[in-house]
């Protein structure tokens, strides 16, 4: 059912690029870029977010007052905030995007899992900061959302209570609050970097930033939506204030939403499960390997009498699974007489692409489901016939 | 839709339809449903199909090898550019065809016996109407000379027409 299900959503996706190549040229298919346009969407983030540090004063009284100077006061700042919230929403819908993408096209398959596990924690701290961002406003819907949180975080067993004073900073609102929540949101924030370098390590070129026509496109789409629509807080934040009907933002808040109509529980059970599905994705594979034929042809074998020590598989492996080690011995083949260096294929690493076999002019390298000679003898016998 | 007149013309002018193999990306463009059992392509039956895990997988020399054995063309199908599951695996191919072209040309091998296309999963028509043009374009490379058009070729000429073209290849 579940491979049933992923095969019909795999011939979906590429039949929408087949409609989208209509539109653009190929190299410009905005999905094929959904993760660089998630990065980029950070990066204005970042830069907007220093900016706004600069004007915030995060404390109880000082918090709300503050934004709304950075909003009316300062040359530019509410167009600044504007682009900082709208950029949110972009991060996310790009990275989403970017995570049903590849789930639906395989590529989680073999040991692309690093970039995968990676990406599920990028997504589980960029929502978290997302929901301290809206803490810090210090509205009416920040309080809200505080208060949602705290309920939900105690409904966690065991541990619930703990949580919610880290959270909180102690019991109930204290001026030690707001300080903390500035640090929820700047530390996973910059952290997100830490986890970047995680899920580009096994890249060789990671593609880390769209083309020039989608990143005006994009930064220009965030300062026309900010101009347009600006960003604006609701009544300051009074302990006491009843939490209102809030417009609440899909992409961000969509637990604390479901948790006015589900008990808190149900709620963490329910974001605990979808990450916990996230993370055994890559590990339950869509087609056994007899339905995958020569998509699973093997790991890289290197055949090591005829490797030269040339290097070339070693630039060519997209994933950074070939590593040149001293030759402890002389090849067999004449050219790999002299060799200095011997290349050596890590199995954690593999894809199973072949693409080091391409690469390879001295036929030391194979993949053991799909031989050189299988190749050629088929085309012989094309030619033949 | 323009696949079978042309092939309806190719055949007869040359006095047999290009030999031609194909090396297709397992992710990139469907031939189940174009292909039998051996790879032959049902629309164009002397071009054959070899499914490979990725473009990049292809080793150049065994391309120049098959045009030497005897192939009339031979080309590569990679995914749509960008849209490698690799991320590189077609952009690299295509340099190596590159490569392999001027190789050709400095042996007075046409280059244009040589293909590197992109077609994804659903491209069927436009790779089969891709397919036809590449046939059309080796028809005026395969016979060396052909005042045979206005005759038409009796069917026992046909056997000995491969061995002369190869010569020129």
């Amino acid at each position: 059912m579940y491979r049933r299900v992923l095969t019909a959503l795999l011939r979906a996706t590429l039949r929408l690029d087949v409609a989208i190549n209509r539109v653009y040229p190929t190299d410009l298919n905005p999905l094929y870029y959904t993760g660089g346009l998630a990065n980029l969407f950070l990066f204005v983030l970042v830069l907007s977010g220093i900016f706004i540090f600069f004007y915030y004063v995060p404390s109880l009284a000082g918090a709300h007052e503050s934004i709304r100077y950075l909003t009316e006061q300062v040359p530019y700042g509410g167009l600044i905030r504007g682009i900082h919230r709208y950029a949110a929403d972009g991060f996310i819908i790009a990275a989403l995007l970017h995570l049903f993408r590849n789930w639906f096209t395989d590529r989680y398959l073999f040991s692309r899992d690093s970039p995968w596990i990676s990406g599920m924690f990028l997504l589980f701290f960029g929502g978290f900061v997302g929901v301290t961002g809206y803490i810090l406003v210090w509205d009416v819907r920040g309080l809200t959302v505080l208060a949602i949180f705290n309920d939900l975080l105690k409904a966690i067993p065991l541990a619930g209570q703990f949580l919610a004073d880290l959270l909180t900073g102690g019991q109930g609102l204290s001026e030690g609050t707001l300080p903390r929540i500035l640090l929820l949101h700047v530390g996973p924030a910059s952290m997100l970097y830490v986890l970047l370098g995680w899920h580009y390590v096994r890249l060789r070129h990671p593609k880390v930033w769209p083309p020039a026509t989608w990143v005006l496109v994009c930064v220009g789409l965030v300062t026309l939506a900010s101009a347009v629509l600006p960003a604006v807080s609701s009544t300051p934040a009074e302990p006491g204030v009843s939490p209102a009907a809030i417009p609440l933002d899909v992409f961000f808040l969509l637990p604390f939403w479901l948790a006015g109509y589900l008990p808190a529980l149900a709620v963490v059970v329910l974001v605990a499960a979808l990450f916990a599905i996230g993370y055994v994705i890559p590990y339950v594979a869509r087609e056994t390997p007899q339905e995958m034929g020569p998509r699973d042809p093997g790991v890289a074998q290197v055949i090591d009498g005829n490797c030269t020590g040339c290097e070339l598989c070693y630039y060519d492996c997209p994933y950074n699974a070939i590593v040149m080690v001293a030759s402890p011995y002389q090849g067999l083949s004449r050219a790999a007489q002299s060799r200095k260096l011997l290349a050596v294929v890590l199995d954690s690493r593999c894809v199973e692409c072949g693409i080091c076999i391409g690469a390879c002019p001295f036929e030391a390298l194979e993949l053991p489901g799909m031989l050189e000679s299988e190749i050629t003898q088929r085309a012989a016998a094309a030619v033949q016939a | 839709m323009s696949t079978t007149p042309q092939m309806q013309t190719a055949t007869p002018a040359s006095g047999r339809a290009p030999k031609v193999v194909g090396l297709v990306c397992d992710w990139a463009v469907g031939t189940t449903e174009l292909a039998d059992a051996a790879g032959r392509l049902r629309a164009h039956p002397s071009v054959t199909i070899i499914r490979v895990p990725c473009s990049g997988f292809i080793r150049p020399s065994w391309l120049e090898d098959t045009l030497k054995a005897g192939a009339d063309g031979v080309f590569v199908v990679g995914c749509p550019y960008g849209d490698c599951l690799n991320r590189e695996g077609n952009y690299l191919m295509r340099e190596r065809v590159d490569q392999l072209q001027r190789r050709l040309a400095r042996r007075k091998i046409p280059a244009e016996r040589l293909a590197m296309l992109a077609y994804g999963l659903h491209d069927v028509d436009a790779f089969l109407a891709e397919v036809a043009a590449f046939l059309k374009r080796l028809e005026a490379l395969v016979p060396p000379a052909a005042p045979a058009r206005p005759a038409a070729p009796r069917p026992a000429q046909t056997a000995s027409q491969p061995v002369q073209t190869e010569e020129g290849a």
